[in-house]
């Protein structure tokens, strides 16, 4: 009968307002992810990235991610890490954590985000050896 | 001598018109055909521009050469038009074909020195 | 040995130099009867003594040869152009065999052909097969004769017993690639070392199959010419090292130009191919360079591509210099010369040509500075450069080699112009010319007498009283040369009055009315229009000229005025094509374009005005140095009035015709009345010893912007000097 209602609707609603801590928070979810749904706090990355799991939701919707504070609304896919890419596509259902064969060496890279649209932006160039050598300024 | 030259004139083959009177209606009948093509040519090539902008266009073009008088050389600049209209009705054109009289934002080429300097033209 | 190809001069290709030669025959009295000979079946009239090929050539009948060569004696040992003699028993070689009268000639005769055949036979059986990857192949001399007198066939089956023959390659240099197996044994290369470049270094050991041509003991070609060889050479045997491999002949485009790294203006062809110039090639002029290339000349091109100023660039509020565009750099360098009103000093270069020089000069006066100087020093006292032949090879290049005395002041041809000494050292080997040098004592590669180097001897010379005026004076054509040296030093404009007397004096006894004997010989191929155009000569005029505020450098170089010599805010703004010492004291740069990059005027020492083509566009933003002087004076508002070339050019006509009069060397004239003027200037010959800048080889190969940064130029230098080390 309550489900016939759709009053479990509202009561997933109340539980979710709850779970953000008030209809103010809630709503600033909203907004910043386009979505509000509760799950399981799976895991969270070295840089404040937590990630959720909710079987209740349809595959492919079921895995997602919450950017750190942070990084405000200038928040974009690049910033996921690779170790958590696999899990949060569906490569794989182990948690990096939990996943023994993970290689991990000191001399790998940390990650980083796409810096497009910034001064560190990766350009492409030429391997070639110009024909043209130019002069170059001595400093003075 | 300016009788001479005038008979000379006269002795010229004729393209098509054999006076100016031809010859314009030749290019009023031109300038016809254009005009009941463009609803057409906007619509088959999807152009971005109204039919008011081609017969603006269309005008443009036309009063571009007003002031010619050489019977061949109009002639000439008809049957140049007509070749034109065929292709673009047939849609042996493109898009980009057709939007190439719409040049006005086309800077146009340096001709001073300095300026052909500076935008490494010369 | 003939001096020149009698069919090159009978062709009648230069006429001037049939003038020149025709000089040279009235002085025998009756020239001798002609002798009628048949070649295939045509009648030619030949003078006795003319060999077949040569008679052949008359008529344009060219017998196919390996070892003859117009300009070099006859060996007569490759056997290719056996021809068929009427009445002889075996066919004969054409090019050491003279005529005899009434000869019937059978060029395309059965005979013929088949000697032909069996003589290209026997040369291929010991030529490898490496066409494909020989750098001669498309201009190879074996490939087009094997394929047009060659068999069809081969019978060549030793390849499976004993093999072709192999040699070891030679180390001669950084310049000359060697692969000897390719060899045919011409011995073109080793005459024209020792008859040419006059280093007998070249030679040949052993017989038969066992004949190599090599250095004896191992060591380096070192010669100023040697890369002509390579030319010379009629297979893949010497090739180009600095080219090896980088394109094929039918892949390049060609380009005629003028070579601008000494004074001579030597002709010569640029090849490129994608913007890029990959050789330079000599290209026949009989009144210039005949077509021999000195080596500074032929390899120095790799330094179009290193060093180069590509963007303008203007130095910031730190004291760097910064790449800008060409607005900013221009506007810059505009408001700096009009805060400097006429305190504006221009120096110009040795590589600069006349359309620039003629820019900037009109520029600069247009603003009321006449500080524009030339960074080589010229006297300029006396009659100063007002008349030309105060500062020209009067008596030109090629007459050069029928002088029978020459004396040499404070020059050293060999380095500061090889194709003029080449000329000299032809005269003093077949018309034994007598020479003199009063200055260093250098290896000329001729015999000479050394007066020692105090520059008064011109005067003893003069007076009678030196030993050596006698002879001087019973000369019938008697040359001095005075060397730019000798010209740049302090007493210079003494010396050339000195100098000036002499040859007066001389030139009254003297009947041919053509020849002068007051040569000045320059060492950078700018000087001569520089003068011509009105530039004072030597940067005296911007050291004492006081409170310049901008200091214009078009291309000047050779660091002969340096920030030490400049009021501490003067602005000095470089234009050229290398970085070398003018960029570096620059504040403001604006790239122009090398000699291989613009449609260019220079005069050569003689006073010949010749152009350079456009063989590749220039690098980056790099522009025609008159444009960006044009452009600059728009932007300071006093407008030049020309938009193109044909304007600037007609300006130059304007200023001094000759300059676009191309190709032709206009006399000058007016000795005594230069004299005159310059006797009344007032300075002593010092006693200071006759000093050249340039003594030995290692001196030759790095003078100028461009040859300083060549690296093969580098390597010439360091491989002279590891040869002066070798106990050969």
């Amino acid at each position: 009968m309550a489900k016939f209602l759709g009053l479990d609707k509202l009561g997933l609603l109340i539980k979710t307002i709850q779970h953000y801590g008030g209809i103010r928070a809630s709503l600033y979810k909203l907004y910043r992810m386009d979505e509000v749904k509760i799950g399981k706090l799976v895991g969270t990355d070295k840089y404040g990235n937590k990630y959720f799991e909710n079987p209740r939701f349809f595959y492919s919707r079921n895995r997602w991610v919450e950017y750190a504070p942070k990084y405000g609304m200038d928040y974009d896919g690049s910033q996921v890490p690779a170790e958590w890419y696999g899990w949060l596509h569906y490569k794989t259902d182990l948690l990096p954590m939990n996943d023994p064969s993970r290689p991990k060496y000191k001399w790998m890279a940390d990650h980083t985000e796409n810096r497009s649209g910034f001064p560190e932006q990766y350009t492409p160039y030429s391997t070639t050896t110009p024909k043209i050598e130019a002069w170059k300024p001595t400093k003075q | 001598m300016a009788q001479q030259a005038v008979k000379t004139l006269r002795q010229v083959k004729p393209l098509l018109s054999l006076d100016q009177g031809q010859a314009r209606s030749r290019v009023l009948n031109l300038y016809k055909a254009w005009y009941r093509q463009l609803p057409y040519i906007v619509h088959k090539y999807d152009i971005p521009k109204s039919i008011g902008d081609c017969k603006n266009k269309l005008r443009e073009e036309f009063l571009k050469h007003k002031d010619l008088t050489d019977v061949r050389v109009i002639d000439m600049l008809v049957i140049k038009g007509q070749m034109e209209l065929k292709e673009t009705v047939n849609i042996w054109k493109q898009k980009g074909h057709i939007m190439t009289f719409f040049k006005d934002t086309e800077e146009p080429k340096p001709t001073d020195f300095l300026s052909k300097f500076l935008t490494n033209t010369n | 040995m003939l001096r020149l190809g009698i069919s090159k001069v009978l062709s009648g290709a230069k006429i001037q130099h049939v003038a020149v030669v025709s000089r040279a025959a009235s002085d025998i009295a009756k020239k001798p009867e002609k002798i009628e000979v048949f070649i295939d079946d045509k009648s030619v009239m030949v003078e006795p003594g003319t060999t077949v090929l040569q008679a052949a050539a008359q008529i344009g009948v060219e017998i196919p040869r390996f070892c003859y060569h117009e300009r070099l004696a006859v060996a007569g040992n490759c056997r290719m152009c056996l021809v068929e003699v009427e009445k002889s028993p075996k066919p004969v070689a054409a090019c050491a065999m003279p005529v005899m009268k009434g000869w019937r000639i059978k060029t395309d005769s059965e005979m013929t052909k088949r000697a032909r055949e069996g003589v290209m036979e026997f040369l291929l059986v010991n030529h490898p097969l490496d066409c494909p990857i020989c750098d001669q192949g498309g201009e190879c001399d074996l490939q087009d004769q094997s394929m047009a007198f060659g068999s069809d066939r081969s019978r060549f089956t030793d390849i499976d017993f004993s093999g072709k023959r192999a040699v070891e390659d030679k180390d001669i240099g950084p310049l000359i690639k060697t692969i000897m197996t390719r060899c045919i044994h011409c011995t073109r290369c080793i005459r024209f070392a020792s008859e040419v470049a006059g280093v007998d270094d070249l030679g040949t050991t052993g017989r038969g199959s066992d004949m190599q041509i090599g250095t004896y003991v191992e060591k380096f070609f070192m010669s100023e010419m040697s890369g002509n060889v390579i030319d010379l050479c009629p297979v893949g045997a010497l090739t180009s090292k600095p080219y090896s491999f980088t394109a094929r002949p039918w892949e390049i485009r060609k380009v005629d130009s003028i070579d601008v790294l000494d004074a001579v203006g030597s002709n010569i062809v640029v090849s490129t191919r994608t913007g890029e110039v990959l050789r330079i090639l000599p290209r026949t002029n009989e009144e210039i360079n005949e077509e021999w290339l000195s080596d500074k000349s032929r390899f120095a091109y790799d330094a179009l591509k290193r060093q180069r100023l590509v963007t303008p660039m203007v130095k910031g509020c730190d004291g760097q210099l910064k790449p800008v565009d060409w607005e900013a750099a221009l506007l810059t360098v505009a408001k700096a010369m009009n805060q400097a009103g006429n305190k504006i000093g221009a120096i110009a270069g040795g590589l600069t040509d006349a359309e620039a020089l003629v820019s900037l000069k009109d520029l600069l006066n247009r603003l009321g500075s006449e500080n524009l100087c030339t960074e080589h020093t010229f006297p300029m006292d006396g009659c100063a450069t007002d008349l030309r032949s105060t500062y020209l090879l009067n008596n030109k290049i090629a007459p050069v080699e029928e002088a029978d005395f020459i004396l040499l002041v404070g020059a050293n041809p060999r380095l500061e112009a090889p194709l003029l000494n080449s000329r000299i050292r032809k005269g003093y080997i077949h018309n034994e010319t007598d020479i003199a040098v009063l200055g260093p004592k250098t290896d000329m590669r001729y015999d000479y007498e050394h007066l020692g180097e105090d520059p008064s001897a011109l005067n003893q010379i003069a007076s009678g009283s030196h030993p050596l005026a006698a002879k001087l004076k019973k000369a019938k054509k008697p040359l001095i040369i005075v060397g730019a040296d000798a010209m740049a030093r302090a007493d210079g404009g003494a010396i050339r009055t000195a100098a000036m007397k002499l040859s007066q004096e001389l030139q009254s006894n003297i009947v041919d009315g053509e020849w002068k004997v007051l040569n000045i010989l320059h060492k950078v191929a700018g000087q001569v229009a520089a003068l011509d155009l009105g530039y004072s000569a030597g940067v005296e005029k911007i050291r004492n000229a006081d409170g310049i505020k901008v200091l214009f450098l078009l291309g000047a170089d050779e660091g002969t005025i340096s920030r030490d010599d400049l009021p501490k805010d003067c602005f000095v703004v470089y234009q050229g094509h290398h970085g070398d010492h003018g960029a570096s004291i620059a504040d403001a740069i604006l790239p122009g374009a090398a000699y291989t990059e613009k449609q260019a005027t220079y005069v050569n020492t003689e006073g010949r005005a010749q152009q350079t083509l456009v063989a590749v566009t220039p690098p980056g933003q790099a522009k025609e140095d008159w444009k960006i002087i044009r452009a600059l004076s728009e932007i300071l508002g006093s407008k030049l009035p020309y938009d193109n070339l044909d304007q600037v050019r007609y300006r130059l006509e304007e200023v001094a015709p000759h300059l676009t009069r191309y190709g032709a060397a206009e006399n000058a004239n007016y000795f005594k009345q230069a004299l005159a003027i310059s006797t009344m200037a007032k300075g002593n010959i010092s006693n200071s010893p006759l000093d050249v800048k340039q003594k030995k080889l290692e001196d030759f190969f790095m003078t100028d912007a461009i040859s300083r940064a060549s690296p093969t130029m580098a390597k010439c230098v360091a491989a002279v000097k590891k040869h002066m080390e070798s106990k050969y």
